[in-house]
């Protein structure tokens, strides 16, 4: 009896590291330059950074994608915003990331071109999560995936606090893009 | 045989515990590239009335407005709201992330100015790497007229004076922040032999930043072995720094009128209360461009 514990207890150490890797990495995609930017036109001025860096992961088996965005890794043209966006806007030395995860509707993995599709999930900034459709691109190159889109995003549901002589400056809506290659993940 | 099959059960029903494991739990297993020293010790190039240890970013110019205002006893004056005032209008240029230049002109005093500064370290924001931001900032002043008659004035080189200071800096709290600055002054000529040519000085100066655009400051500089002809105190100031977007306000109550190191420093001649002649107050603009 206690052989049988000890095999079950060697099957289960095993297991995550061995068998579902394998089976799991076949399915899933990576991307780690993901590119995010986000605008926000006013008659004052318009704002625009780039990210570079974001980390989003896609799993075909369950059509579930994640993304983690760094916060400091928004380039902005104007240095001083880039000051301001950490500083007194996002915070970002409270609430370093961006986090995205959620599931695309009706994913079509046998149609190799184009699909049009709705991502389901949840997006969070500054510790606030708020439930987002967010509509989509999905294509296939070389057998890797690429997904694009974008979504509006309304400052006053994240926490976002613009002063009041300021508000001509920052629109409330902010307007975000992406556009994730993903390849096989390799470990 | 038994246990066999409660293995293999066992085995088959490890998948629908795993697969339920969220893909963001993956995501955060992973590295993100990250700058790790702290942003935004103090917002402006002055922390009030001396530096900070922020620079200016490469190729940015900042255009800055200085001004102080006060009142001299002893007169019945009909002056409008101050009877007398003192301005400083500089340029501040980053010539690399690291690297500041900045000129200025004083009037009616008469000074010019001119510095470079430059980040040594930056504060780290793990335990790894340099707790302080370490900046050193070099000026240099011509002053065009006599102010305490301090300095002798025959030659060119006899009105000039240089500040040393090595700007010591600490992010403590998200809105607390202190600097220590170990500054020497030097001074090309003393008008009396009682005089050293050379100044040694220690300033200390903090912020808090009660909003996330509007924080209060305070500045104070002891001079180690001060100027014996004329009485000189401790260059005070408390203020508060208010940015909006572009432009960064420093509003101030000072001791001292005049905007370079070398002379608020060693030759601020009366101590900090509210009376007509030792109340200074000090507006400063600065509006920021993107070149």
């Amino acid at each position: 009896m206690n052989k049988t514990l000890l095999l079950i207890l060697i099957a289960f150490i095993n297991y995550p590291s061995h068998f579902p890797n394998k089976k799991d990495y076949k399915e899933e995609y990576i991307e780690r330059q993901g590119e995010v930017s986000f605008f926000s036109y006013t008659p004052v001025e318009n704002i625009q950074a780039t990210n570079n860096q974001a980390l989003s992961i896609f799993d075909t088996k369950t059509n579930e994608v994640a993304v983690r965005i760094l916060m400091r890794a928004f380039v902005f043209k104007k240095s001083l915003m880039h000051e301001h966006f950490n500083e007194s806007y996002i915070e970002s030395d409270l609430y370093p990331e961006a986090t995205f995860s959620g599931k695309i509707i009706d994913f079509d993995p046998s149609i190799e071109t184009m699909q049009t599709r709705i991502i389901k999930g949840d997006f969070t900034l500054k510790d606030v999560t708020k439930s987002v459709d967010i509509k989509a691109t999905i294509s296939i190159v070389d057998g890797n995936y690429i997904i694009k889109g974008g979504l509006d995003i309304l400052i006053d549901d994240y926490n976002i606090k613009v002063p009041a002589l300021l508000s001509p400056n920052i629109s409330k809506k902010i307007e975000v893009t992406f556009n994730f290659k993903y390849s096989q993940h390799e470990k | 045989m038994k246990s066999k099959i409660l293995q293999f059960v066992l085995f088959l029903s490890i998948p629908s515990c795993l697969s339920s494991q969220n893909l963001l739990d993956k995501l955060a297993n992973e590295d993100l590239e990250t700058k790790n020293y702290v942003m935004s010790t103090f917002k402006g190039t002055r922390l009030s009335i001396g530096h900070s240890i922020e620079t200016r970013k490469k190729n940015t110019l900042e255009i800055s407005f200085m001004s102080r205002y006060w009142n001299v006893p002893q007169e019945t004056s009909n002056s409008f709201i101050a009877d007398r005032m003192c301005t400083r209008v500089g340029l501040d240029y980053g010539i690399s992330d690291r690297l500041t230049f900045g000129i200025g002109s004083g009037n009616p005093n008469g000074i010019i100015d001119s510095y470079l500064k430059y980040r040594l370290f930056q504060q780290s924001t793990t335990k790894k790497g340099s707790p302080v931001g370490i900046t050193l900032l070099q000026t240099s002043t011509y002053r065009t007229r006599s102010i305490k008659g301090i300095e002798r004035r025959n030659t060119f080189g006899e009105k000039l004076a240089f500040t040393t200071q090595l700007l010591i800096a600490r992010k403590i709290t998200r809105d607390f922040s202190l600097q220590i600055s170990p500054t020497f002054v030097h001074r090309t000529s003393s008008n009396f032999s009682v005089d050293d040519h050379n100044h040694f000085a220690v300033g200390f100066g903090s912020r808090y930043k009660v909003s996330n655009h509007v924080s209060i400051v305070s500045e104070y500089y002891y001079v180690a072995n001060p100027l014996k002809s004329i009485e000189t105190f401790g260059a005070f100031s408390l203020g508060a720094n208010w940015e909006v977007s572009d432009l960064l306000l420093q509003f101030k109550m000072t001791n001292n009128q005049i905007f370079t190191e070398d002379a608020f420093i060693t030759q601020t001649a009366q101590n900090f209360n509210f009376r007509d002649g030792n109340f200074f107050f000090g507006f400063h603009a600065t509006y920021h461009i993107q070149l």
